[in-house]
């Protein structure tokens, strides 16, 4: 796998994006109109409470969900596009590896689904990368949680997708195991040039991994601070530590903007 | 939510053992392998040692009369057992096949399942006791009812299991597949099939036994040779060995079958499904007035879709009108006809009769059975050494359980109750003791901490985690009591609606037989419907994530 810092991914580019579950007096609004714009090769976090829909609007970006309004392009093409080209890839809260296939099987098998053919020396290397040499003849069962999530970041970038959705891919991972995971991954998918977003609820890892932070209130998702993280920032500096803070506290502000009511449901 | 954690602390600790040398795992199994041994071994002595108890009362024929008489009549039996096995064989594929292809049906039009599930059931429930002379003369000489009955017998088993196991895939699968942009067939072949192995694997377990047993039923309606035959013929000549060695032979057949389909789906698939019982189907009983309206026009089109391939089965062969009656036939017999309140006269008294066998058992079958789990589970010990026999004498069929009980107990209301109880008992055990292991391994650490004892453990964290378990067994019993009441009372009592049937089959007394056929199915498939509302109504309280 050659190394290309070349930003591959498109620039996905949300105009009044808006998403409603239910009809009638039951409706939910989980997505409030949204116009947004991901740069090319860029990696965005979105944060914000639980339930407030920033799982759902990486769902519209993914083409797994149609928006209720408005629309989603990347590069002027409709997410089906890209899903038909084998250029997206996502991960998933849990792992969501086939429990009968081994992990090869389960990263090779990401090829097949792509349309692009079956290296299974490129399926080891990949699995190599992510730590995992080794286990490539294991099943999920047999993995811990850690290894089971480094596995789907293998079947993600295996295929060099142009756009890769991380929907909080280590929430169930420890802190310890975590912190590791952050540390090696990014480098692979930067390497790789695509355009990222990451679901998150650790501040910590949106500062570590991302290029930008988009902060969102409770729902429906409306946005509450559009930072920037300066390049190779870390969070264990001064400077990543205000940012920290600086997220955290629009994280806050998101909250209180709901009335008192609404927030027991948002939850 | 307690599923997925328990399933992650399951394989941690499997990496763990892993990691270990094989070492601590052999004693273990060998353990395991040891208390079912064990189990087995008082078995056979406590038979053994009840038949010289009871010698010279002609009721009890020990392990070694079994093994002397089958020593002496090897040819014979050898013989028997290969037709049955032949048929039994026959009737397992075509039954499942069957089975898988309803559930394909259900799996590629999802909105077809209440129709398609309601139909199987009541075919289901049809009667035996009754389809088997019907086949007969259908069919004529020959193993057609044999192979019929024993497909009949096995393919809900399957059929239902399969059904859940086709969408027991995760969301996330089905969204990983469409995120490369792959449709519906893809995400059938390498999410849905592989996904529904393990449920195939557990229907195809219990199916098996259950073959035998239809093709047993089969052999009892007027064919030459097989174990059907033998068994009618001991139990006609109240020849207590030979009952006893065909029940035992039939018995070992059915816990060999059982038993090498276990570790056929044990080599297979990593992951089995951990109660073999389906999920109770969704009802009208939820409140709603839309949806009760819904279930009510859904029941009506299916009772019209199943008239009416009734009737086009009926007329499509050109069956002959004296015996195949068609729906308009049993409306007069039982309405318009001027004796039709007699008809229904003997019906009711039938049905009544029935009904006073069928409901002690039923209840004591289900009570015993959860009660001795319970008790299992307070003595952990003992219950390493039952579960194994419990579940081998759950694959027992009731053919071969009914003579021998009757021998015991007589042809009263006491045998007939007890064969349903005992019918209902074992598989009521099995499934709630595998309930009571299900009780959420942190809920017992939470109970370990305030240091409670096995018996506040046992009311708050097992028995809840339990009645789901208890109450599909309950809902699966519904069709298996009507099953072992008709055969008691055709093979013993000579009452009630299996009598009616028999008796009716064999005086041609056809308008009345098929009644009785449509009396038993509806009346068993209302049963189960009701059996899974009550389920639903627990499940919603102790168990909301089992409910779609």
């Amino acid at each position: 796998m050659a190394e290309k810092s070349a930003k591959r991914g498109p620039a996905i580019t949300c105009t009044g994006l808006a998403k409603t579950f239910g009809a009638g007096p039951a409706a939910v609004a989980a997505v409030a109109p949204l116009d947004l714009t991901f740069a090319a090769g860029e990696m965005t976090a979105l944060v914000g409470p639980s339930g407030c829909g920033k799982s759902t609007v990486l769902r519209m970006v993914a083409g797994l969900e149609a928006p209720s309004a408005g629309e989603i392009t990347l590069e002027g093409a409709a997410p089906s596009r890209l899903q038909a080209a084998g250029e997206l890839a996502m991960a998933f809260q849990d792992a969501s590896l086939l429990p009968w296939r081994t992990v090869r099987g389960n990263v090779a098998l990401a090829l097949k689904l792509a349309r692009k053919p079956v290296d299974i020396a490129a399926v080891d290397a990949m699995i190599a990368r992510v730590g995992l040499a080794g286990f490539e003849g294991a099943r999920p069962a047999e993995l811990s949680g850690g290894m089971r999530q480094r596995a789907a970041i293998a079947r993600c970038l295996v295929t060099q997708p142009r756009v890769l959705l991380l929907d909080e891919p280590f929430g169930a991972v420890d802190e310890l195991t975590r912190a590791r995971l952050n540390t090696d991954l990014p480098a692979l998918w930067r390497a790789q040039g695509t355009t990222s977003l990451l679901v998150t609820h650790s501040v910590r890892e949106a500062v570590a991994l991302a290029d930008r932070i988009i902060v969102f209130s409770s729902r429906p998702a409306q946005i509450v601070a559009d930072l920037r993280v300066p390049e190779a920032l870390s969070p264990d500096t001064p400077e990543g530590r205000a940012l920290m803070d600086q997220v955290t506290e629009a994280l806050s502000q998101g909250w209180e903007d709901v009335p008192a009511s609404d927030r027991h449901a948002a939850q | 939510m307690s599923r997925p954690r328990t399933a992650t602390q399951r394989s941690k600790g499997k990496l763990l053992a892993d990691t270990m040398s094989l070492a601590p795992r052999l004693p273990r199994l060998s353990r395991e392998g040891a208390q079912a041994l064990i189990g087995a071994l008082a078995a056979v002595v406590l038979w053994e040692l009840a038949a010289r108890w009871l010698a010279g009362s002609y009721l009890l024929a020990g392990p070694v009369d079994v093994i002397r008489y089958l020593q002496a009549n090897s040819g014979l039996m050898g013989r028997a057992l290969a037709i049955t096995l032949e048929n039994a064989a026959w009737g397992f594929l075509a039954g499942n096949l069957a089975a898988v292809l309803l559930a394909l049906v259900v799996a590629l039009a999802p909105r077809s399942q209440p129709v398609v599930a309601a139909f199987a059931l009541v075919v289901f429930c049809l009667p035996l006791v009754a389809t088997g002379p019907i086949l007969r003369v259908l069919y004529g000489p020959g193993p057609g009812p044999q192979i019929t009955l024993a497909a009949l017998a096995v393919y809900y088993t399957t059929f239902i299991p399969l059904m859940v196991g086709l969408r027991a895939a995760p969301a996330s699968w089905f969204d990983l597949m469409r995120v490369y942009g792959r449709g519906a067939w893809t995400a059938f072949v390498q999410v849905r099939l592989m996904a529904a192995l393990p449920y195939l694997l557990a229907g195809l377990q219990i199916a098996a036994p259950a073959a035998f047993l239809g093709a047993m039923v089969g052999e009892f309606t007027g064919a030459e040779r097989g174990m059907g035959v033998l068994a009618l013929r001991a139990m006609r000549s109240l020849d207590v060995e030979a009952t006893w060695a065909l029940a035992t032979v039939a018995a070992a057949v059915a816990i060999l079958a059982y038993g090498a389909l276990g570790w056929l789906a044990r080599k297979l698939t990593s992951a089995r499904p951990e109660v073999l019982l389906a999920p109770p189907p969704a009802t009208a009983v939820t409140g709603r007035a839309g949806r009760a309206l819904r279930s009510a026009g859904l029941a009506a089109l299916t009772i019209m879709l199943m008239l009416a391939l009734w009737w086009g089965l009926m007329e499509a062969f050109g069956l002959n009108r004296f015996f195949a009656k068609r729906p308009d036939d049993i409306w007069t017999f039982l309405v318009t006809a001027p004796n039709a309140a007699d008809n229904r006269a003997i019906l009711w008294e039938a049905s009544a009769q029935t009904l006073s066998y069928v409901l002690p058992g039923y209840v004591a079958g289900l009570g015993l059975g959860a009660l001795l789990a319970m008790a299992l589970v307070l003595a952990p010990g003992i219950a390493g050494a039952v579960l194994p026999v419990a579940v081998a004498l759950r694959s027992v069929p009731i053919v071969t359980t009914a003579p021998l009980i009757v021998l015991a107990l007589g042809r009263g209301a006491a045998g007939t109750i007890t064969i349903v109880a005992v019918m209902i008992f074992f598989p009521a055990l099995v499934a709630c003791l595998q309930g009571l292991r299900q009780a959420p391994g942190q809920v017992l650490d939470v109970m370990a901490t305030y240091g409670a004892g096995r018996m506040t453990r046992l009311i708050h964290a097992r028995l809840p985690a339990m009645l789901p378990a208890f109450f599909a067994a309950a809902r699966m019993s519904v069709p298996a009591a009507v099953l072992a009441v008709t055969v008691a009372e055709w093979l013993a009592t000579g009452t009630g609606l299996g009598n009616l049937m028999a008796l009716t089959a064999s005086t041609s007394n056809y308008n009345l037989l098929w009644s009785a056929v449509v009396l038993v199915a509806l009346g068993s498939a209302a049963g189960y419907a009701l059996a899974g509302a009550v389920e639903r109504r627990v499940l919603a309280r102790v168990a909301p994530e089992q409910l779609q």
